[in-house]
């Protein structure tokens, strides 16, 4: 369970980095910062609002975040290369660490999950937190597949990540669409952050190991596809949960690297073929 | 002509800077060897990415584990348990030639990446790498750390401070003299065409394959070597001393120094080198411009204004300062016709 649910975490950060990737061809290795942004606004929200009103302030303000860091991971058009896109992200991904690390110190933040009681099943035993991040996760992806299909915005984003010079020629502002793309991944990503929290505390520097991860989910598919994505990061939280248990824990950092570093691999040589 | 003219020029440079540490004073030597350091990693790697178009975020990982394979072989098993007491040179040779064959053989599954699958799988490298650091305590000494590593010995003489500064710029000068020889070769116009196109390279009759892993063992075996000689600097190693921005930082410089130039790359380090010193010593201040810094300020100052300064040179410098710089130059000396042409 808790791997589903760490997987679903990935997945909702990891679809954001495909939805930013077809949209703009960057890929945000500050998507984990989102995420951790996520996961400690939502700390420090908790205590003063109703649990709901203090995820949904969280998505909002980081979703914001997201737009501004969008218009600046863009660049000055035509001039920015692939190679200096990536380097501008990480950049802001260093930024926006050591501003967390200003704000709110350098120990592990959490939060009470929803419910201590745990579920009990048929004798299988389920926390409700879990149940509520791979929930959120199904209706979030859901939402976003019906929202690029069937709104104007949504056609504009397709359009975009079908050819940008395309979109622009028909009139659409590329620059603008960029923007909505990294504020709604950069949500996503936040709702996938503050969601896990309550399982795994967040720090300033986990962005780095989350942004990895999504990236090994949105790998699975090619960085093309929101719900090969959204399958990447639950295959990349159950193995990596299930060697941990089957094999000694002392290495489980290690091998679920490797695992990832597999998945990347698979999927690649995948596009290579086909 | 040219050739020649450069090979004097740069021959004249390096004699230079291997001289430049008996004139510096104590204070500046390790900031001066560490730029060296840089250097050496940042030719392998803008080989690798400015020639044959591949992206590492690993390379922390092959300069850490050239560091700990000198901190093994070279300490005396009564400092640490696990120590060979090596003699100091064979232990610095063992560094690169172990790097060069971890990365010959992760290099064959690693390199049919390409693009952002390989930055992202190197960079896990580096995650990895940490990680068993920590792990493998009794061979790393884990987060506590490697003590007890001696200064390096060349035919009894012990090599420190400025010796050991001009040791590392002498490694870094015959680097890129080799660097610039290859790039010359045919090995070098192969390697420009599979950055290019790989597709066309292949139909070309290059073997891609092959000069991609050559160069990325090379690489590896460089930053190992530089990893051997951090060690002899330090003689102390924890997990601490190779954080992930560490990788990061040499792909920052190979980018900011100019892709394509190995004179761009040493640039790189070397500027980027300095500017983490002097973000570093800003944040150890009690106050600037009047401020009280807080406690964290030295890690925000590092992280964050380095962070910041690097999206600013990327943004108007996509490019990299050195090409950028000549660019501009170029661009001054046209006058208000280069003017006009840059509005257009």
């Amino acid at each position: 369970m808790i791997g589903i649910s760490t997987g679903s975490a990935f997945a909702l950060v990891g679809i954001g980095m495909v939805l930013i990737h077809r949209t703009s061809g960057i890929v945000n290795f500050a998507q984990g910062s989102f995420a951790v942004l996520g996961g400690l606004f939502m700390v420090r929200l908790v205590d003063d609002l109703p649990s709901g009103v203090a995820g949904l302030v969280t998505v909002v303000i980081v979703a914001v975040v997201g737009a501004l860091m969008g218009l600046i991971a863009v660049g000055i058009r035509g001039r920015t290369t692939a190679l200096a896109s990536l380097i501008i992200t990480l950049g802001l991904a260093l930024v926006v660490s050591s501003l967390e690390l200003l704000e709110f110190g350098d120990r592990p933040h959490t939060y009470p999950a929803v419910s201590e009681h745990a579920w009990n099943v048929r004798g299988v035993v389920i926390q409700p937190q879990y149940a509520l991040v791979i929930g959120v996760t199904i209706a979030a992806s859901l939402l976003l597949a019906l929202a690029l299909r069937r709104t104007i915005v949504g056609h504009a984003l397709v359009a975009c990540a079908d050819s940008s010079r395309a979109a622009e020629l028909v009139g659409l502002n590329v620059r603008t669409l960029a923007m909505i793309a990294f504020a709604v991944s950069a949500g996503l990503a936040a709702l996938g952050g503050l969601l896990v929290t309550p399982v795994v505390p967040v720090n300033y520097d986990s962005d780095v190991a989350i942004a990895v991860n999504a990236f090994a989910a949105a790998a699975f598919g090619g960085l093309g596809s929101i719900g090969f994505a959204f399958v990447g990061g639950l295959v990349l939280g159950i193995s990596e949960q299930l060697v941990v248990g089957y094999v000694d824990p002392q290495y489980n950092l290690a091998i679920a690297l490797v695992i990832m570093l597999v998945l990347i691999g698979w999927r690649s040589r995948h596009e290579v073929v086909t | 002509m040219r050739t020649a003219a450069k090979v004097v020029v740069t021959l004249a440079a390096g004699a230079l800077a291997v001289y430049l540490p008996f004139t510096l004073g104590p204070g500046n030597l390790t900031l001066y060897t560490l730029m060296g350091l840089a250097a050496i990693v940042a030719i392998g790697l803008s080989l690798l990415m400015g020639f044959a178009g591949q992206i590492s975020l690993g390379q922390g990982a092959f300069y850490a584990l050239g560091a700990y394979v000198v901190g093994i072989l070279a300490t005396p098993a009564d400092l640490f348990p696990k120590g060979r007491g090596l003699d100091p040179l064979l232990a610095l040779v063992a560094a690169p030639l172990a790097c060069a064959l971890v990365a010959a053989v992760l290099g064959v599954p690693l390199l049919r990446l390409r693009g952002h699958y390989l930055a992202f799988a190197t960079l896990a490298l580096h995650l990895i790498a940490l990680a068993l650091i920590f792990t493998w305590e009794s061979w790393t000494g884990g987060q506590i750390g490697l003590i007890g590593i001696p200064p390096l010995e060349v035919a009894g003489r012990t090599v420190t401070g400025e010796w050991h500064a001009a040791v590392v710029w002498g490694i870094a000068v015959v680097t890129l003299l080799i660097g610039l020889s290859l790039v010359a070769s045919r090995a070098g116009r192969a390697l420009r065409a599979i950055a290019t196109s790989e597709t066309a390279a292949a139909a070309a009759g290059i073997n891609v394959a092959g000069y991609k892993l050559q160069l990325f063992v090379f690489s590896a075996a460089l930053a190992g070597l530089a990893g051997g000689m951090y060690a002899y600097l330090l003689q102390y190693l924890s997990p601490d001393a190779f954080p992930l921005i560490v990788s990061i930082t040499f792909v920052v410089m190979v980018a900011v120094g100019g892709m394509g130039s190995l004179y761009g790359a040493v640039l790189g380090a070397v500027a980027i080198t300095w500017l983490q010193d002097r973000l570093q010593q800003l944040g150890t201040r009690q106050e600037l411009l009047g401020f009280d810094l807080p406690v964290q300020a030295p890690q925000v100052f590092s992280i964050g204004v380095f962070g910041a300064i690097l999206i600013g040179v990327m943004l108007f410098f996509p490019r990299g300062l050195l090409p950028g710089l000549q660019e501009l130059a170029r661009r001054a000396r046209r006058g208000r016709l280069g003017t006009l042409a840059a509005s257009r």
